[in-house]
């Protein structure tokens, strides 16, 4: 009988502690943690526009090929202006919280030409090491390795200590529920970044419509393949909204030097054209998307081709990503400024 | 009494759960003994994309802009340049279609014959089964979401032709090679190449399938299979489009296929709790197979174990099975079986003419088998199925 009675005190002591200790992580119950709460997103200044969008003739020059002189000046004057900071350094230090490591989500499926270009990488990845964030804490990643290599994103393109990373095979394999589906993701966003900046493409896609920031984020799971039917539709604007990506993202920069507006997402050079210009927004996805969207749509137009809802392939996932909270999908609210 | 009684109950709860693991570990790798075989000739190939195969797809066309369409299942998926369809493992380069899985598999086993499971097929016979990878559904439920819902690129696979899958079952002595774990279909290429490697060496080739895939390339298929196992996830189609990404006509259709064709088919339903287990579906179940199918196809009520996206759902209690296999007996089939409960008494078959056990099994193993060419050894009715 002692020794029942001693064996319920020492349970009884566990269980206390262990309530003890439980009762601790609840946020009602424990005191306020410095620094807030550890990946929330930071807030940029209120005022900002939705939507930046920096053209220049400079970056229509040679086809679409122009130098990185221009493209730095463009992006650095997007980014400025959609952080409402005096530079892009400035800019992109307010985006962020010391400790940061920060992904660069890149699409790079349709190669050079097509994906973000390396002079647009290259300046970002500098202004990010100005901002103070070491060259160990800045990721560059996509799916593979051998597409980011053949879009030129390779390492020594870069200062040292950057790292880029092909997603390859390294998925945090633990199946997680977004929206309508499920996946397994890339192991670098749920393990390593507690940042994002989604640098996608203007151009085409023949299923989702367009593929600009929002689906680039189909990118990071493991089953792509799964979420194509019905226009890609509700599953980009339910992956973009999955709390992994929805509150790490900082920054969307679209690179639309060379846009393409129909045979995507592979490269077509016969429908590629030199839009000349960046579209970044340090506030809102969708708004993003619905300005590319636009783009796409105005030289559709001008080609003589049909539309995309009349292609039956208009991105309905967008204003799906709107109700669910991500952003502006209707131009006419979208505060959109020229820098 | 009571303790003693929770104790077996937990025991047995052990055992089966042991038993539900093994099962699904085993579908996902390769054999030791097998892979060394494989290997002679063969290396095993590093999962990285740059290293998959191409070889030219077969039910395709080309569509305008370089696009194509699929004609294999019932998505048809339109692939433009650079992408795959739904399954992931047939993907549009330049116009052309390809397939990537061709002689590349990812599983190899000898299995028990019961595990696919066949029961009117060569009992107690071992299966040489393997798998490439992929699938053109999304089960929530999937047992073996490792090797099923991935692309090729992200599992490890090696080389392992036709001939040599054939001359693997020769060396290790099965009559049949089964292709299984994932689904088949999406790799219909390598199967129509196993088939007719080992129909001219006297070796059946088996299909373990969900049954979505288009008539054209079924009707190619046929000739070089042995027999057939379809999961007919439910007889519900929003159950197909809810759960399973999927849709059930195609399916029925390819039953009734089967059926016209006269291969030798078996059905296996994964009883989920609350999603596909309401009495009128396992009625109406029953009466589409015994009125389109005929009564002597056999029909497997299987008990579900949380898996991949579906964790929040219990085990289907055993109950329920019985359930599931007294309506489809009332409703006149001959040969409904309870599976996934090993030792179970609906895991044996019994006469449909005198009602006497002809073959004993528990789980996945033959006991005993008593027919005698096929015939009861009581009241001689003629039991229909593979017996040699």
């Amino acid at each position: 009988m002692a020794i029942d009675r001693e064996r319920r005190r020492v349970l009884g002591k566990l269980l206390a502690g262990t309530l003890a200790g439980w009762l601790a992580r609840v946020p009602l119950l424990a005191g306020p943690r410095a620094g807030g709460r550890k990946g929330a997103p930071a807030r940029p200044a209120a005022g900002l526009p939705d939507v930046v969008v920096a053209r220049r003739k400079a970056l229509q020059a040679k086809g679409g090929a122009p130098g990185a002189e221009a493209v730095r000046e463009a992006l650095g004057a997007a980014i400025a202006r959609a952080t409402g900071a005096k530079d892009p350094v400035a800019g992109l230090a307010s985006l962020l919280r010391p400790g940061d490591v920060v992904g660069v989500k890149l699409n790079c499926l349709a190669g050079r030409g097509l994906s973000p270009r390396p002079e647009l990488v290259r300046a970002l990845v500098d202004w990010l090491l100005e901002a103070g964030v070491a060259p160990r804490r800045v990721i560059l990643f996509d799916r593979s390795t051998r597409e980011l290599r053949r879009a030129g994103i390779v390492p020594g393109a870069f200062p040292a200590g950057v790292r880029v990373v092909g997603i390859d095979n390294d998925y945090d394999w633990t199946p997680r529920e977004w929206g309508p589906s499920g996946s397994c993701f890339a192991r670098v966003l749920v393990r390593e970044v507690s940042a994002l900046v989604n640098v996608g493409v203007v151009k085409d896609h023949d299923l989702a419509g367009v593929s600009l920031g929002l689906k680039n984020w189909y990118g990071v799971i493991h089953n792509p393949n799964k979420m194509h039917d019905d226009g890609c539709s509700p599953y980009v604007a339910h992956l973009a909204a999955y709390p992994l990506i929805r509150e790490k993202l900082r920054l969307t920069i679209l690179d639309g030097i060379v846009a393409q507006a129909h045979g995507g997402p592979a490269r077509s050079p016969r429908w590629t054209w030199p839009w000349g210009g960046v579209i970044v927004s340090a506030t809102d996805p969708v708004a993003v998307d619905a300005t590319g969207l636009r783009v796409i749509e105005e030289r559709r137009r001008e080609l003589g081709l049909p539309s995309l809802a009349e292609e039956k392939r208009a991105p309905r996932w967008l204003p799906e990503a709107a109700r669910l909270g991500l952003g502006r999908d209707d131009p006419a609210r979208i505060r959109l400024v020229e820098a | 009494m009571s303790t003693r009684e929770d104790r077996r109950e937990f025991l047995a709860s052990l055992l089966a759960g042991g038993c539900a693991a093994c099962l699904l570990s085993g579908a996902c790798g390769i054999d030791p003994a097998l892979a060394q075989d494989a290997a002679s000739g063969a290396s095993l190939i590093p999962p990285t994309d740059s290293d998959l195969p191409l070889t030219p797809a077969r039910w395709w066309k080309p569509l305008d802009g370089g696009r194509v369409e699929c004609g294999l299942c019932p998505k048809k998926c339109r692939v433009a340049d650079m992408e795959r369809g739904m399954c992931g493992v047939r993907e549009n380069r330049g116009g052309k279609y390809w397939t990537l899985v061709h002689s590349r598999p990812c599983t190899i086993h000898i299995d028990p014959i019961e595990k696919k499971p066949f029961y009117h097929v060569l009992p107690g016979t071992g299966s040489l089964s393997l798998a490439a990878p992929g699938c053109n559904i999304e089960c929530r439920f999937c047992q073996n979401w490792q090797i099923a819902q991935v692309r090729p690129e992200q599992v490890r696979t090696f080389e392992l032709r036709p001939g040599q899958v054939v001359a693997l079952a020769r060396k290790h002595r099965t009559p049949t090679i089964a292709c299984t774990y994932t689904e088949p279909v999406v790799w219909s290429e390598y199967v129509q190449d196993i088939g007719a490697a080992a129909k001219k060496a006297g070796v059946r080739t088996l299909l373990v399938s969900n049954g979505f895939i288009n008539e054209e390339p079924l009707r190619d298929l046929l000739p070089v299979l042995g027999a057939v196992k379809i999961d007919l996830k439910s007889f519900r189609d929003r159950f197909y489009r809810d759960v399973c990404h999927g849709e059930l006509r195609p399916v029925l259709d390819t039953l009734r296929r089967l059926k016209k064709h006269g291969t030798w088919t078996e059905i296996v339903v994964l009883v989920i709790p609350t999603l596909n287990d309401s009495r009128e579906e396992f009625r109406d179940l029953a009466k589409f197979v015994v009125n389109e199918l005929g009564p002597e196809t056999p029909v497997h009520f299987t008990r579900f174990h949380p898996s991949f996206r579906l964790r929040n759902l219990p085990r289907t209690p055993v109950r329920t099975l019985e359930i599931a296999h007294d309506i489809a007996r009332k409703e006149g089939l001959w040969f409904p079986y309870v599976g996934n409960v090993p030792g179970h008494p609906y895991n044996s078959t019994y006469c449909p003419g005198c009602g006497a056990m002809v073959i004993q099994r528990t789980g996945m193993a033959v006991l005993e088998n008593r027919l005698k060419n096929g015939r009861c050894p009581r009241c001689g009715h003629e039991i229909p199925g593979i017996w040699s």
